[in-house]
């Protein structure tokens, strides 16, 4: 039982990583994670005409680097309004190819002005 | 300072709704302690005391629901909760929904159960009551005190306890709003979240309240049986609880998965979500407590199994409401919660149950009895406990991974520079384990259903028990295989799950066989497993092979890594794109309300282009209350018995999206100013096109002649030059386009059209309104004086004034007391008999003054008014003017490469045998009430 339990941990500990940077993502052979901020020096560009499943922007890691993703999905709504971006990939010469992104979006209401009857 | 004196607030219900809040909380405290007295000094009436206590705590809290629900009701904005969580035009069957929404509404969703079962469990008259109920009475009144809402010193500072729902607006935020003494009339509500408009949401969170609510009565049973130094009188009847909580968190949970599934664009039903697995993992604990509560009633053993599993499951239940209500799971979870400030007593609320568990236990454990003899490898129940451990083993393991961002949280507290970390692939990860852990349950829901307590008869059976079990494994193989034509199972391990599940079926059918099937108890037990054989099955069918429908076979290829193909295609209106054996074409969309629906059309086609099968699905979009932007994409699915589609759109054109990107797709286009007269040509790169009429009665899609008090429209045909982008029957058609001018209220508004195929807008410019509505102070009238009956000539056209009528009536005329209207019928003929048309302009005196209201006839520009009557000749004068239109030029603005906004970006899925994963589920909560049946049938 015991065992089992240890045997459990210990494997389960290789499925365990901490957030990478764009520079342990070159180093790296497998998967990463990255977190950090959405570059706004650079436009977000997605267009779905061309292909649907693909969106670019620039993202800045915790190390103050910034680096070109390209995601393999369409554009999450509200994208452009995200404070915080977490990327799953690798890097490919110099740009992080993610397989996934999660935003986090300001909460709903947060600094939201009270609505105002419009009919006054 | 002054205060200020606001008007339109009724501030009572909130005072009377906190009385009550608060009257709920120290009833509580006032119930749990009579029942301690009872404990300490029984038959002194303490235990009426505090079941009256109790009585008195249900009412304050149905005072609470009753002052909450009807502020909500009449939209008394000058609650702070009722502003956010509820707006005007928000449907009463949504109200329940607005209710809980917010964390205050769900703790009294939770406390409102609480109360229900107290009452049952009162009038239950168990002999542990006096024990049990104060730790039911003292969770209640945590729970009470997260809504209790106040301050209390604690050295410096000061600490706030619970979250009053009853607060004032004004007194929870400092803006310049509320010196304004009649602010209430100018606020309106948030309204509810749009995602949450919705009947799951209606029914959900009621279910799963009711599911975490029971959870507290087995807990309470263990923690009071133990702490009365009972270890018998308990066991039986709270089976019966934690079969009935059971039943009702699984259904619960399944309702939520349902959720996300059916109306959510989750894209599945299931996807070890940190809030999905907190939930599922106390009814793990519970569906393991159940069993070792069985090996208890029938062997006396599993004893102290059964109060750990009990009590482990309502920590969990708390663990969980911590973890999904405090913001910790920020990064890790899709679900949103917003943040109470209250993080350290909901802390206080796990640490404190979770020790007093422990202590009860710790206190009182030597006193269980303890039996003898080992019990046999050759019995049930040894295989049953094992069952329990497999599955507080599963429980534990989802728990810890999904508690990763605690342990971060702790790191950084006692070490900042530790650097958090997080599970790189979370459902690898998480059905890594559980595969072998459904492996095993599949095993020994089965088997250890073949065997006896005690090892009864084991040498007799033994033999028989070996055959069937090879047998029936060498069937599991043989249909596991047979099932490979229709799913694929990659790996072996999915293969060897997939076997032991359809074992696990199969072994619990033979249990039925050839006549236990008529005994209650033997069917629930069999349906609960055989439904998880059943469920497991449907998660390899439809969870390893689902299947993506909607990939582009144009796509550019090379860009990500050639595995991952896309899975989104984009559709243009009216043009059919073939995917994977799939026509898909999006035939038409329709706004209704706040949704707007897409109308796809699916064909699937056999290699010869027969049709083989088609249907229509309906995904669409629902706007945010205020219309402005999309809030939110639902899917629409296409059920089959063994399978289904799902359909959900996964991105719209920018201009589609929201009011404000509409806004910056419009000024991104280069407009070009073209001044065009009737009959001119003007060219453009790819078309070119002709101004054919004018006309003032607008059918514009987007203009709506109600709203309107004078419209223009122009209508345009263009006609195609640079045909290569087209498809072959556009190719040769000619495109209409009638942009539009309408005055509302003084303003002008612009009606744009766009054609997609060509990429061509044209809007009119507002200036030429003016152009061809004459302003009155412009007009040169034109008097004529005439009897009645006479007529005149006005160019081309002839007046002939008939008669005046009394009480006239006119749009722009509105009668007032006193007033003296009369009006002139006028019949208005062109010379070339294009025209025939009566009018009646008024003549009005209002307090002795005369005044006019004309006749305006847009199409031919002529106003028409009343001027005078002259008493004494018995004669009327009428004035009559045009407006200026010869020689009109149009000013239009045509741009060119407009992006297409008739174009959807569709997902579409299948997943194989997904019914097998519902029904699979439901079976097992059938079984759940089927043994609460048996039991009652026992009894009696």
């Amino acid at each position: 039982m015991v065992v089992a339990a240890i045997a459990i941990f210990i494997t389960a500990s290789g499925d365990v990583s901490t957030y990478a940077s764009f520079g342990d993502a070159a180093i790296s052979q497998g998967k990463v994670k990255i977190v950090g901020e959405l570059d706004r020096e650079f436009p977000v560009h997605y267009d779905p005409d061309t292909d649907p499943n693909i969106f670019r922007f620039h993202m800045v890691d915790n190390n103050g680097e910034s680096k070109k993703v390209i995601v393999g999905m369409p554009k999450p709504q509200d994208f452009e309004k995200s404070e915080q971006v977490v990327v799953t990939g690798k890097m490919k010469d110099d740009t992080f190819v993610a397989s996934e992104v999660l935003t986090k979006c300001p909460s709903k209401y947060k600094d939201e002005e009270l609505s105002l009857r419009s009919d006054s | 300072m002054l205060a200020t004196i606001y008007t339109g607030e009724t501030l009572w219900p909130g005072q009377l709704g906190h009385a009550f809040i608060l009257i709920s909380f120290l009833s509580c405290l006032f119930t749990a302690f009579s029942y301690y007295k009872d404990t300490k000094q029984p038959d002194q009436g303490w235990k009426n005391i505090a079941r009256g206590g109790w009585y008195l705590h249900a009412f304050s809290v149905f005072g609470i629901l009753a002052t909450i629900f009807s502020l909500m009701s009449l939209k008394m904005y000058e609650y702070k909760y009722v502003q956010e969580h509820v707006s005007d035009d928000l449907p009463y069957e949504y109200i329940f929904s607005a209710f809980w929404e917010g964390q205050e509404g769900s703790f009294l969703l939770w406390m409102f159960w609480h109360v229900i079962l107290g009452i049952i469990l009162i009038r239950k008259n168990y002999k542990i009551e006096s024990f049990m109920m104060p730790i039911f009475v003292l969770v209640q009144a945590f729970i009470a005190s997260m809504i209790l809402g106040i301050y209390v010193g604690f050295g410096e500072s000061m600490v706030k306890i619970g979250s009053n729902p009853l607060l004032l607006l004004r007194d929870t935020m400092n803006i310049p709003l509320f010196q304004n003494p009649d602010y209430l009339s100018l606020i309106e509500g948030r309204g509810l979240n749009p995602l949450l408009q919705n009947y799951w949401n209606v029914i959900h969170p009621p279910t799963l309240f009711l599911g975490f609510a029971s959870v507290t009565v087995p807990f309470s049973f263990v923690l009071g049986g133990f702490w009365k130094k009972d270890l018998k009188s308990w066991v039986e009847p709270v089976l019966n609880w934690a079969l009935f909580s059971a039943c009702i968190l699984g259904t619960g949970i399944l309702m939520g998965s349902a959720w996300a599934y059916v109306a959510l664009s989750f894209g599945g039903y299931w996807a070890w979500d940190p809030v999905e697995n907190m939930s599922l993992v106390p009814w793990i604990i519970l569906v393991g407590g159940l069993h070792t509560n069985i090996i208890a009633k029938v062997t006396g053993r599993a004893i102290k199994s059964t109060y750990f599993m009990y009590a482990l499951s309502f920590v969990m239940i708390l663990y969980s409401t911590f973890l999904t209500r405090s913001g910790v799971l920020g990064e890790t979870s899709a679900h949103a919660f917003t943040e109470m400030g209250l993080e350290w007593q909901l802390v206080a609320f796990v640490l404190f149950f979770g020790l007093l568990s422990k202590l009860i236990f710790l206190a009182n454990h030597k006193h269980v009895p303890k039996l003898a003899n080992e019990e046999s490898i050759y019995s049930r129940e040894f295989w049953m406990y094992i069952g329990s451990i497999v599955l507080l083993f599963s429980a534990v393991i989802i728990a810890a991974s999904t508690s990763l961002p605690v342990v971060n949280l702790i790191g950084k507290y006692f070490d900042p520079t530790y650097i958090g970390r997080v599970i790189d692939e979370p459902i690898t990860h998480f059905n890594k384990y559980q595969l072998w852990i459904a492996c095993f349950v599949s095993v020994l829901s089965s088997g250890a259903l073949w065997m006896r307590y005690k090892a009864f008869g084991w040498e007799k059976q033994r033999k028989k028990f070996a055959i069937s079990f090879m047998v029936l494994l060498a069937i599991s193989v043989l249909i596991c295989y047979l099932m490979s034509f229709w799913i694929s199972y990659f790996e072996p391990r999915y293969a060897i799950l997939t076997t032991l599940a359809i074992f696990g079926v199969l072994a619990n059918l033979y249990v039925l066989f050839p006549k236990n099937w008529k005994s209650t108890k033997a069917l629930a037990s069999a349906t609960s497993h055989l439904g998880f054989g059943v469920m497991v099955i449907g998660t390899i069918a439809s969870g390893l092979n689902e299947g993506v429908i909607s990939t582009n076979p144009f796509a550019m290829k090379g860009l990500m890594e050639d595995d991952e193909l896309g899975k989104v295609v984009g559709l243009i209106k009216g043009e059919p794109m073939f995917c994977n054996g799939y026509w898909i074409t999006y035939e038409s969309d329709t706004i209704t309300d706040r949704y707007r629906y897409f109308d796809i059309n699916f064909r699937q086609v056999d290699n010869q282009n027969n049709t083989v099968d088609e249907f229509n699905v309906e995904p669409h979009v629902l706007f945010s209350n205020d219309l402005r932007k999309i809030a939110s994409i639902n899917p629409s699915t296409k059920h089959y018995i063994h399978k289904d589609i799902f359909t959900n759109i996964r991105s719209l054109p920018e201009s589609q999206i929201d009011v404000e990107k509409a806004q910056a797709a419009e000024d991104s286009l280069k407009y070009k100013e073209h001044i065009l007269s009737i009959g001119d040509t003007v060219n453009f790169k790819n078309c070119y096109g002709v101004l054919e009429t004018i006309n003032y009665t607008p059918s514009n899609k987007n203009y709506s002649k109600e709203d309107h008090e004078l419209g223009v429209q122009v209508n345009m045909k263009f006609h195609p030059t640079l045909k290569d982008s087209l498809k072959e029957e556009d190719k040769n058609k000619i495109y209409p386009v009638d942009p539009a001018l309408g005055l509302a209220e003084n303003l002008v508004y612009t009606y744009p059209v766009t054609i997609d195929q060509l990429g061509v807008k044209v809007k009119v410019e507002d200036t030429f309104f003016a152009d061809v509505f004459t302003v009155d102070g412009e007009l040169k009238y034109q008097s004529f004086e005439i009897p009645q009956g006479g007529s005149f000539e006005f160019g081309d056209y002839n007046v002939s004034f008939t008669n005046v009528i009394k009480d006239p009536t006119h749009k722009n005329y509105q009668f007032e007391e006193g007033d003296l209207p009369i009006g002139a019928n006028l019949i208005i003929t062109h010379k070339d008999g294009t025209l025939n048309r009566t009018v009646t302009p008024l003549y009005i005196i209002r307090n002795s003054i005369p005044f006019t209201v004309k006749e305006y006839l847009p199409q031919e520009g002529i106003h028409i008014r009343f001027a005078n009557i002259d008493p004494t000749t018995g004669k009327f004068t009428f004035k009559i003017a045009s407006d200026s239109r010869d020689n009109i030029q149009i000013p239009l603005l045509i741009a060119e490469g407009v992006p297409r906004t008739d174009v959807i970006y569709l997902e579409a899925k299948v997943f194989p045998g997904i019914n097998l994963f519902w029904l699979g589920s439901i079976l097992m909560m059938l079984g759940f009430i089927l043994a609460i049946m048996a039991r009652k049938k026992a009894k009696s």
